[in-house]
């Protein structure tokens, strides 16, 4: 048990002395910091100033006062009218090209009749610019409609009300004060740093085994350690290090939820808050982030073992990153609909759960069964897989030379 | 057996396609240094790992301390060096040396204190903070002999302890592997440099093709195996010396270095005729000895064509 601590320990200490472990540390609260700046960055600043240009190719007194009111719908949008002639396409165009203006609206009577409206400008990839442009035509228009057949003016405003859907998580019968938006970020979240975390760490438990294999060092430990001592040690010592910086995250994340911002001209009171993280939550994260990476650790052990290079491991984890990552690519549908078929056999099957399970408690309530069920078979998923790759270790550390094909390792496993 | 540390009983390995050791048998007494010497291929490593018990044997067994139990059992007090030596190349040198000590059972504290004793004793203090890759080879030879001394084991396993070393280190390294024995503790060691098994070696075991040739104490083997042995140097030319050692009725064999050559002498030759025809002939003598064989020419004579035949054969991936 003291040469297995002396596994750990080393394991421990020289990850933690690298300095990728200080950058990875620091820059996962960093980058936390940096997605809420940015996101309280969208939410005051909705774009800059715009030149727009309406070429006004309306008859009719109701198109007059369309573009009228176009003109000053949206604050930000300096909008100019111009009268259609010959030249205005060159002209107009010469300014765009000039960056005199952004851009020019082309409305005439059918936008009106039939709602066609053509902009052409150097800002139509900016969606934020398109959708405010567009609200604008939609609103204007559908009032001006319903003006020219007689309808009070204020009856349309009154109508025009715009309408707030106020979303709340449930959670068993409890009301958790998690918005729609919130659940959705905190699913996203989790998915991120468990299929980071659990791949990151993994790697490491394979770097290491194959560190030793080509220094040779791996010579004498198994002349003093079983090759089963050497391999848990590494899994756990690897995986202390991930569980401090986790904790790290999680606790500068915690810090984070206290912190509610709103912005003084914000309209609607739409500020940001970092959505807060139940603890039921968190305490189901960190279960399948370290059952989940107990699972793939010792595959990716096993991996290192069946390498003789750095090089040549890299290649050969590439299924079992594709195997995590079938979860992760997920998240969408499984926030989008949590109780879904798909949802729950990603809840249950082993190498799928760690990230699965996690993502959708976040959106939804896990049926306690449910819950249950998965984690007996991660457990065992992690005692059958840690066996299989115990015995493919032995075997595959003292092996140079030639990958191993299937068939070898099959054998490996069964005379291990 | 009474006082034998390690007894290897007819163990045999097989790899796809040949027998790298073939029921081979030795026995190293306590307090002894035992030379185990072979050509390349013989079999020296494979038989290291085995007692080792880093390869398992697929017939045979190896006995340890006269107590049953595996090299692993008894890793507090074992020692081993292997053949393929490496220390992680990104750790520092002591916390190198401290975490392999600690694998071997030794608490860090009393690791550390012999480990800065050793250090300092092969010139390595000044190193001790620094990472293993920033030291030359030879330096991290050192610190893995060091890895391999320090918890103090009653058996050495060092497998070719001295390749890759300069003859200053080498000797650094001999200087202490007397020592050791001197204390009553016992080395066990591979190689092909028969100059090195010569200076220390109570005992050797000598084997080709996986199979032991000849084992005993150092004497005993060059008597049963060396003949009669003249040396011979001289003092400038040696003209018409040829001649006379290729008289087949006085010399049975010759080993010509030029300025000097070893004779073996037929069982019916009189030195005395042979020195009276090399001073008819007109050589300048300078020595004229009489001596027990090197162990070299004991190796040559009994593994020579063995040797020749293995390095037609590429070294085979180990498993």
């Amino acid at each position: 048990m003291r040469k297995v601590l002396a596994i750990i320990r080393r394991e421990f200490v020289e990850r933690v002395r690298t300095k990728w472990f200080w950058v990875g540390t620091v820059l996962g609260p960093l980058l936390m910091i940096g997605i809420i700046g940015f996101q309280i960055l969208l939410s005051t600043k909705k774009g800059g100033e715009r030149r727009i240009a309406i070429v006004d190719g309306t008859t009719t007194e109701y198109g007059r006062r369309l573009v009228t009111q176009l003109g000053t719908a949206v604050s930000r949008f300096h909008m100019r009218r111009v009268t259609p002639n010959p030249r205005t396409d060159s002209l107009l165009l010469d300014e765009v090209e000039a960056k005199q203006l952004d851009g020019f609206l082309l409305v005439g009577d059918s936008t009106l009749d039939f709602g066609v409206a053509e902009y052409r400008g150097s800002n139509v990839s900016s969606v934020v610019d398109m959708e405010e442009l567009q609200g604008a035509l939609r609103r204007l228009i559908f009032a001006a409609r319903l003006e020219r057949h007689g309808i009070d003016t204020l009856l349309v405003k009154q109508a025009q009300i715009p309408i707030h859907l106020a979303t709340n998580k449930l959670s068993g019968r409890k009301l958790t004060g998690v918005s729609g938006g919130q659940s959705f970020g905190v699913g996203v979240g989790m998915a991120i740093i468990l299929f980071v975390a659990i791949l990151m760490y993994g790697v490491n438990v394979m770097s290491s085994v194959v560190e030793e294999k080509s220094t040779r060092v791996v010579e004498v430990l198994v002349s003093s350690l079983r090759p089963f001592q050497l391999m848990v040690g590494k899994v756990v010592g690897a995986g202390a290090v991930g569980l401090v910086q986790l904790a790290v995250w999680l606790g500068s994340a915690k810090l984070l939820t206290g912190v509610r911002w709103r912005p003084a001209d914000a309209a609607g009171g739409m500020g940001f808050q970092f959505p807060s993280i139940p603890t039921a939550t968190l305490l189901v994260f960190v279960v399948y982030f370290l059952l989940g990476y107990f699972l793939y650790a010792a595959i990716y052990a096993a991996v290192g073992a069946m390498s003789s290079t750095e090089a040549e491991a890299r290649q050969a984890q590439v299924p079992v990153q594709l195997l995590m990552m079938i979860p992760y690519i997920s998240f969408f549908a499984l926030l989008n609909d949590p109780n879904s078929s798909l949802a729950v056999w990603m809840t249950l099957i082993p190498f799928w759960s760690p990230i699965a399970a996690p993502v959708r408690y976040g959106a939804t309530r896990i049926p306690p069964v449910e819950l249950a069920g998965s984690i007996a078979l991660l457990v065992a998923a992690v005692l059958v897989v840690t066996w299989m790759a115990a015995r493919i270790y032995r075997v595959g550390i003292l092996m140079t030379g030639k990958r191993p094909n299937l068939k070898e390792i099959v054998r490996w496993v069964r005379v291990g | 057996m009474t006082n034998a540390i390690l007894a290897a009983d007819h163990i045999v390995k097989r790899f796809a396609g040949h027998t790298a050791v073939d029921g081979l048998s030795l026995t190293v007494p306590k307090g002894v240094i035992y030379g185990l010497l072979g050509p390349n291929g013989a079999g020296k490593t494979t038989t290291i790992r085995m007692i080792m018990n880093v390869i398992v044997p697929d017939e045979g067994s190896v006995r340890l301390f006269d107590a049953p139990g595996t090299a692993r059992d008894f890793s507090a007090r074992i020692g081993f060096l292997p053949e393929e030596r490496g220390l992680y190349p990104k750790m520092r040198v002591l916390d190198v040396l401290l975490f392999l000590a600690e694998t071997r059972g030794v608490n860090r504290r009393a690791a550390r204190a012999k480990a800065l004793a050793w250090l300092e004793r092969l010139g390595l203090a000044d190193w001790r903070m620094r990472k293993v890759s920033d030291l030359s080879k030879g330096m991290q030879q050192k610190v893995q002999f060091i890895s391999t001394v320090l918890h103090e084991p009653d058996l050495l396993i060092l497998d070719e302890p001295f390749s890759g070393l300069d003859p200053v280190n080498a000797q650094v390294i001999r200087d202490t592997i007397l020592d050791w024995a001197r204390a009553g503790r016992t080395v066990l060691f591979s190689t092909h440099i028969m100059e090195h098994a010569e200076q220390i070696c109570d005992h050797v075991c000598i084997i080709a093709r996986g199979q032991k040739r000849v084992d005993g104490t150092l004497s005993e083997v060059k008597r049963l195996h060396g003949g009669r042995h003249l040396s011979v140097a001289f003092d400038g030319t040696p003209g018409g010396a040829a001649q006379v050692f290729g008289d087949r009725r006085l010399v049975a064999k010759v080993e010509d270095f030029g300025q000097y050559a070893e004779l073996e002498l037929t069982p019916t030759a009189d030195a005395q005729d042979i020195l009276r025809a090399l001073v008819a002939s007109g050589t300048r003598l300078s020595k004229f000895e009489l001596v027990a064989p090197s162990l070299h020419k004991v190796f040559i004579d009994l593994v020579g064509a063995d040797a020749a035949r293995a390095d037609a054969r590429p070294e085979v991936a180990r498993a």
